[in-house]
């Protein structure tokens, strides 16, 4: 019986030995897009894992969706468990988290060299002069064409370059007249097109205090006279939803896509195609301010603050997204994601030649026009305002409502719903 | 009981274990069904964000007669409701009829494929409705091919046409639901009353309306109840007919598919989350249903 209970106690004591020998740190990472995010991270983990072995990596792949809503509904629940070290977050909802759940977020400010990354990235999850994020995708915007439509309707590469929005339109109805194709596939009830307008002026949906800058806002004006006028035009082919809109283009159906940099995937993914397309700078508006480049999309890295393995956390980032230049390298040529780490741009991937766009040295041309991308700052409510102005557009549309009657309107609504 | 009474042992031991056995599913309705009542009822006097918190009293209820997306939702799913359930349960009823008529055969067939599409998930068959209502899709194409129309219609593009576009969906996926009820009752309805009244020479219109709606009325009225608190919490459908491009910043073509549990869902999870105010609205939803529910059950007279 004695000896019984000393083996029984020896076989616990090495299971428990075991246990703590095999309680490596492990890092978990929260983010969407198996195709994009998931992939990168787990090449960035491997990577990490070369430097520091004792390290493990979960990387949880989820719908962007879920992960906003379980990361809402744990902090607001103010438990401290179940929470991941790392987590996705789009860009244009940093700083409603931050503001939102203070102190639950890692202050990064002593850990990175921030003049290091894109300073409109950086500038998006600064709060209080504290960096809490790690910068990682641009959106940064392109117009992507069909070289073969745009020639058949008489017109040159340079005839597209650093263009204004009525012309694109022009044009649009020329290849629409000529080719029989529509210029763009577009939802009509989408805010995407509307933030690349918004941001190539340097402009929002709020001034720098914060408050709405709706109703009297002349790029605003200026942006749903355009979403109206390509309406107008007949020039879009009208579609409802991702896949739709994504279809249109590998099916040969569209002339040209302007949206963030990050659809490269999405538009490679149609091999008969290699070759017949082109990129050129994001039309601007017909404003002053307004410049040809712009931004759609882009998340960044966050570490929460009562993760276990913080520390672990900040340092994997720090040695993986500012410092390792392959790394960005590698994730450019085959996932297509433009890092915002400015070192990085350098390398040869930067200045390699696409076939598939005709050798043009397609993120060259990118990191270029991320540096002139126009700083703004998107507040907390940037949804909601997307959602007022889109409600207003089908009077728009129709005529019943004149532009500055439906932005008086929309602005009414969005203060009814935030107040 | 009487107080003279007295238990003898094995009973109340029963009734000790009775007890017992309940009370872990009394605890957990406590714990994930009142507690949350409660508790939404004390989170809707404040204004959340996030961990921020300020008591606002009323505030959120004065606040959602403002707010132009509350009252929009409403309207949204108040069209929807007056068109769509009627048109289904009526459906339902004429199918549930033409089942139950003995001379009909093959009613195996009939009645698995008219009851197949309440098994199907809800996004799934949303998902596959939004790709065969686009504007090239499969209706569209249908449609014009039997020339009933020129120009393909902006099913998921306009906001009268989303409005359709949905009440169809929701008519195919549940009104095979509501006939299996029907089914059930009209079995319980004597096939002599049929048979008296086709001697007293009633045609099978004046048999429906004048025997088989009244006899059937208690489960109409059952059907109307539920429907109208599905239709009131409907949200698989709008959310996944609605998803845009990029941002999906409009729940359907200006909102047109906006429903009130969209609505709560974006005001926790995609706007600046405001759980308190959630909750607020989450109240008024469960008001609105009580009160169409004892309306629906005063029009049909129904005492209990």
């Amino acid at each position: 019986m004695k000896k019984m209970f000393v083996r029984i106690l020896v076989v616990l004591l090495i299971g428990l030995a075991a246990l703590l020998y095999a309680d490596k740190a492990k890092i978990t990472i929260w983010a969407w897009d198996p195709n994009f995010n998931i992939p990168i991270m787990q090449e960035a983990a491997a990577r990490y894992q070369k430097i520091n072995p004792d390290v493990e990596f979960e990387i949880v792949n989820m719908a962007k969706a879920d992960v906003e809503q379980k990361l809402n509904t744990i902090l607001a629940s103010g438990v401290k468990t179940g929470l991941p070290e790392i987590v996705l977050i789009e860009d244009y909802n940093a700083q409603k988290y931050l503001q939102s759940y203070p102190g639950a977020f890692a202050d990064l400010t002593k850990h990175f060299t921030w003049s290091e990354f894109a300073p409109y990235k950086v500038k998006l999850m600064t709060l209080n002069n504290k960096v809490y994020g790690v910068p990682f995708d641009s959106g940064v915007a392109g117009f992507f064409y069909r070289i073969d439509y745009i020639e058949q309707a008489g017109f040159k590469p340079s005839d597209l370059e650093n263009i204004t929005w009525d012309r694109f339109i022009e044009i649009g109805k020329v290849v629409k007249q000529k080719t029989g194709k529509y210029m763009i596939a577009a939802d009509p009830y989408d805010g995407g097109l509307m933030r690349i307008l918004l941001q190539s002026a340097g402009s929002w949906y709020f001034d720098k205090s914060g408050k709405p800058y709706i109703a009297n806002n002349p790029v605003l004006k200026e942006a749903v006279r355009l979403y109206k006028e390509i309406k107008d035009s007949g020039i879009a082919k009208e579609v409802s939803g991702w896949n739709e809109w994504v279809g249109a283009f590998n099916r040969g159906e569209v002339a040209a896509v302007v949206t963030g940099v990050w659809i490269i995937g999405s538009i490679k993914a149609e091999k008969s195609q290699a070759g017949k397309w082109r990129v050129a700078p994001v039309p601007r508006m017909n404003l002053k301010e307004s410049v040809n480049a712009s931004n759609l999309g882009g998340s960044s890295w966050y570490v929460l603050q009562n993760s276990k393995y913080r520390d672990v956390a900040i340092d994997f980032l720090k040695k993986i997204y500012a410092r390792d230049a392959d790394f960005y390298q590698k994730i450019l040529v085959e996932r297509g994601a433009v890092g915002t780490w400015l070192p990085a741009q350098g390398g040869s991937a930067y200045k390699a030649k696409d076939p598939f766009f005709g050798n043009q040295q397609v993120f060259q041309l990118f990191s270029e026009w991320m540096k002139k991308i126009p700083p703004v700052d998107f507040g907390v409510y940037t949804y909601e305002a997307d959602a007022a102005i889109m409600s207003v557009m089908p009077d728009v549309y129709s005529g019943k409502l004149s532009i500055d009657e439906a932005l008086k309107k929309a602005e009414q609504q969005f203060l009814n719903s935030i107040k | 009981m009487s107080k003279g009474y007295k238990r003898k042992g094995l009973e109340s031991v029963w009734d000790k274990w009775g007890w017992i056995f309940v009370s872990l599913m009394m605890a957990g309705v406590i714990l994930f069904i009142f507690y949350p009542i409660v508790y939404s009822l004390y989170l809707s006097t404040f204004s959340t964000r996030g961990f921020l918190k300020t008591f606002v009293g009323f505030g959120n209820y004065t606040k959602l007669f403002r707010d132009t997306y509350f009252i929009l939702s409403l309207k949204n799913i108040l069209t929807i409701l007056v068109i769509q359930v009627p048109i289904m349960l009526f459906l339902a009823l004429i199918f549930a009829t033409l089942l139950n008529d003995p001379k009909v055969k093959f009613k195996a067939i009939y009645r698995t494929a008219l009851f197949l599409p309440a098994v199907t998930s809800l996004v799934a068959y949303t998902v596959i409705f939004r790709v065969m209502f686009s504007n090239d899709g499969l209706v569209n194409r249908v449609l014009m091919t039997i020339g009933l129309i020129k120009e393909p219609i902006r099913w998921l593009l306009d906001p009268f046409w989303a409005k359709v576009t949905l009440i169809i969906a929701l008519t195919w996926r549940w009104t095979g639901y509501n006939m299996m009820f029907y089914l059930a009752g009209l079995q319980n309805i004597p096939i002599e009353v049929y048979e008296a009244a086709e001697i007293d020479g009633a045609t099978k219109t004046v048999q429906f309306f004048k025997i088989t709606i009244p006899l059937l009325k208690p489960i109409i009225l059952f059907t109307t109840i539920t429907s109208t608190i599905g239709t009131l919490q409907l949200f698989d459908e709008p959310m996944n007919l609605a998803a845009g491009v990029v941002t999906g910043s409009s729940v359907g073509p200006g909102n047109s598919l906006l429903t009130p549990s969209v609505y709560i869902y974006n005001v926790c999870f995609k706007y600046s989350p405001n759980f308190g105010y959630a909750s607020a609205l989450s109240y008024i939803m469960v008001i609105i249903a009580a009160v169409l529910a004892i309306i629906q059950f005063k029009v049909a007279g129904e005492k209990e």
